[in-house]
């Protein structure tokens, strides 16, 4: 243990005064973060995909009644003018339909109850009901579509059932024949007093991965997590690339020769890139919150994200090392690697209000999820809710690790 | 006693078509001893140190360090010698003092044994007085006692110096030679490369020639050049028709061997004080006139001439 932290030691040394690559490393992703952040004016301007919606129309129906209301809301919801935004499909519980939310098939779950025909063909006033709906809180634009459009639905429901309950009571008042006009004049008022959502029909939302007090994200905040990550990953590989330069000045076959096995070298090389990285990341999170105000999120969740980002940065850079002949040719692999994965993974777009398509394509890097998981914890969502979000990249970095550890062994034999 | 053992060592990079660096090479030390290879630059010196240091995996052969096996036992192995590579295999960015810690700890040391190790190294590569500058401020002569001081470091049975003297001003090269000089004294086995024949027969207790893989001959300094016959080399230079005037003194009585090398011809000859004015006589007959020459008394490079029909160039 004590010559992997003298590996460590050294390699850190070395690259604290290296001056080229500390601008690297610090200034580029803050300077980026900055430009972009203020080319956006700190707020929207991405392009808005459908939204996956799941419906579980539970409702049992009403007395008399042919289309259920529920089926009503499902009509609406998969009607024109929505397809361009709203992408649905059907569950046959609410159990299944917020699972598929968990598992992210899609942002938002709306679940009619098993009351909700009854309530509105019912001929009680004040009975009520509510639709849930149940949303990633990180997909929040697609999230009020799908809130206002049912919200909608239940706001006409509730009038109309506010105009008949006027209805009734006129009929109910007087034995003479009722004027057509009175009637009609007499359910308007009903209906425009008593009706909206805030009447018998509500919506009961739902947010389980974050709670109900999901915070504002600033675009520099998203801009800023992606450029760190992304520069992360050239920490690393700065630092990482040392065992070639060492191999070529000689040092590295010299290690070999002294009484210290390859794993503790190959171990001290990414104990000293990991340690790097986490240095690199806790000074840009700090510069981003004193420079830019950026809330990166409840602490747990922040230091479980910045100490995996460091792992996966690490096990990569040790990877591309593992399989490239020299420095020059790491350096040009390597940026390759890391440029691509950047585009696949959304550290250029943010992964928010990304297509299906490129969100599916995301899940298969490991800064896609990585990404994901910083926009959770700036929503305000704590470590039990980045459970995915840090189980999947850490698999990466050690996936990443192992075969690099692997190749490394065969090299140096 | 041997303290280095090697049987038929061989190296293959790249079997079964790739260069064949070693073939066959066997030899052993005595504790003690300064043992140097000799050869020309590519005669396979710095690969079978390498094999020796555990670097290289042997693709035939064996060899012991101190009883442990290079192939089976390499940690046995690397905690009993100390290597000196021929580049300088040091941090730049580090202090002398930062590079004897840190190599002091990759092997084993620690604390107040540490301290005190790096102490006695400086005082014993005489930079006490630098221990603090980097190493990329120091010149060829200090970075080269650098060099060598790290392999000091754990006080190894044997320590492998694979030619440390290339490169560096004659000064840094008599205070490294003497160094050696007195590790052995000390009793520590030597282990040596070069291809500056000087260095070899001034070092060595005993020497192997290399060429091309293999073990050409083996043995102190006296019994190598006895394969020569105790043959003078004369060296002469004509002012005109070089590989005819190298023909008539092939006719010559007492010359041994001639060849041309460049623009001169190399004699082989038992006895140089006699054939000296005959050679003179032969050019006057031919119309030549000699315009340089020069004797030499058997040394190892005429023993890889000999052997090789190639000049040992330093």
């Amino acid at each position: 243990m004590m010559k992997i932290l003298a590996i460590a030691w050294k390699d850190l040394r070395s690259t604290a005064r290296n001056v080229p690559a500390l601008v690297m490393m610090l200034a580029a992703p803050l300077a980026l973060a900055a430009l972009l952040g203020f080319a956006f004016g700190g707020g929207g301007g991405f392009d808005i995909a459908a939204t996956k919606v799941v419906v579980a129309n539970l409702d049992g129906g009403g007395a008399g009644a042919g289309q259920t209301a529920g089926a009503a809301i499902q009509t609406v919801l998969t009607g024109e003018g929505l397809e361009d935004v709203l992408e649905t499909s059907t569950r046959s519980s609410a159990a299944a339909a917020r699972q598929a939310v968990d598992d992210g098939e899609a942002a938002v779950a709306v679940i009619v109850p098993e009351d909700f025909s009854a309530v509105v063909y019912g001929g009680d006033p004040a009975a009520r009901s509510q639709v849930e709906i149940y949303e990633n809180p990180t997909r929040e634009i697609g999230g009020s579509i799908v809130e206002g459009v049912v919200g909608q639905v239940l706001a006409d429901i509730n009038g109309a059932r506010a105009a008949a309950a006027g209805a009734v009571a006129l009929a109910a008042a007087g034995s003479d024949p009722i004027d057509p006009r009175v009637l009609a004049a007499r359910a308007a008022e009903q209906f425009s007093h008593d009706g909206g959502v805030s009447a018998g029909l509500q919506i009961g939302q739902r947010a389980p991965r974050v709670g109900a007090t999901e915070e504002e994200v600033s675009v520099t905040g998203l801009i800023l997590a992606g450029m760190m990550v992304f520069f992360m990953f050239f920490g690393a590989a700065n630092v990482a690339r040392t065992i070639l330069t060492e191999d070529r000045d000689g040092t590295l076959p010299r290690l070999f020769t002294t009484p210290t096995r390859h794993g503790t070298i190959i171990g001290g090389k990414f104990v000293s890139t990991f340690l790097t990285v986490l240095a690199q990341a806790i000074v840009l999170l700090v510069a981003g919150r004193l420079i830019f105000g950026i809330q990166w999120g409840p602490l747990d969740a922040v230091v479980l994200l910045t100490v995996v980002t460091a792992g996966v940065a690490g096990g990569l850079a040790l990877l591309v090392i593992a399989f490239t002949r020299n420095a020059a040719q790491a350096g040009a692999i390597g940026a390759g690697v890391y440029l691509v994965l950047a585009l696949l993974g959304g550290n250029f777009t943010g992964t928010a209000q990304t297509g299906t398509t490129y969100a599916f394509i995301q899940r298969f890097t490991p800064n896609g999820w990585l990404l994901h998981g910083w926009d959770t914890a700036m929503r305000g969502g704590g470590a039990a809710d980045l459970r995915w979000q840090l189980l999947v990249p850490l698999g990466f970095a050690v996936a990443f690790f192992f075969f690099a550890v692997l190749r490394m062994r065969r090299r140096f034999a | 006693m041997s303290i280095v053992e090697v049987k038929e060592l061989r190296k293959q990079y790249d079997p079964p078509k790739g260069v064949l660096a070693v073939d066959g090479v066997s030899f052993d030390i005595a504790e003690g001893e300064i043992f140097s290879l000799l050869g020309p630059n590519g005669a396979g010196k710095s690969t079978t140190i390498s094999m020796l240091s555990c670097l290289l995996r042997p693709t035939g052969g064996d060899a012991t360090v101190a009883g442990h096996s290079v192939v089976s036992n390499a940690q046995a192995v690397k905690e009993t010698i100390g290597v000196v590579p021929q580049d300088i295999a040091l941090y730049p960015d580090m202090s002398a003092r930062e590079n004897l810690v840190f190599w002091g700890r990759m092997y084993g040391l620690s604390g107040d044994t540490l301290k005190q190790r790096v102490d006695e190294v400086l005082e014993l590569i005489t930079l006490v007085d630098r221990q603090k500058d980097r190493i990329e401020k120091f010149s060829g002569g200090m970075k080269r006692r650098v060099n060598i001081g790290v392999a000091l470091l754990h006080k190894p049975r044997v320590l492998y110096l694979d030619e440390p003297t290339v490169g560096i001003d004659p000064q840094s090269r008599r205070s490294i030679l003497d160094g050696i000089l007195a590790l052995r004294d000390q009793g520590m086995t030597i282990l040596y490369t070069t291809h500056y024949m000087a260095e070899a027969q001034e070092l060595s207790d005993r020497i192997g020639i290399v060429d091309q893989g293999k073990m050409i001959a083996l043995g102190t300094h006296e019994e190598l050049v006895k394969i020569v016959g105790q043959a003078a080399r004369v060296t002469a230079r004509v002012d005109h028709s070089l590989e005819a005037m190298a023909e008539r003194w092939r006719e010559v009585a007492g010359v041994a061997q001639v060849t041309i090398e460049e623009d001169e011809a190399v004699l082989l000859t038992d006895d140089a004080n006699e054939v000296l004015p005959r050679l003179f006589e032969a050019a006057a007959a031919a119309g030549s006139r000699i315009t340089e020459i020069d004797v030499r008394e058997p040394n190892l490079e005429m023993v890889f001439l000999h052997l090789t029909g190639r000049a040992l160039r330093e």
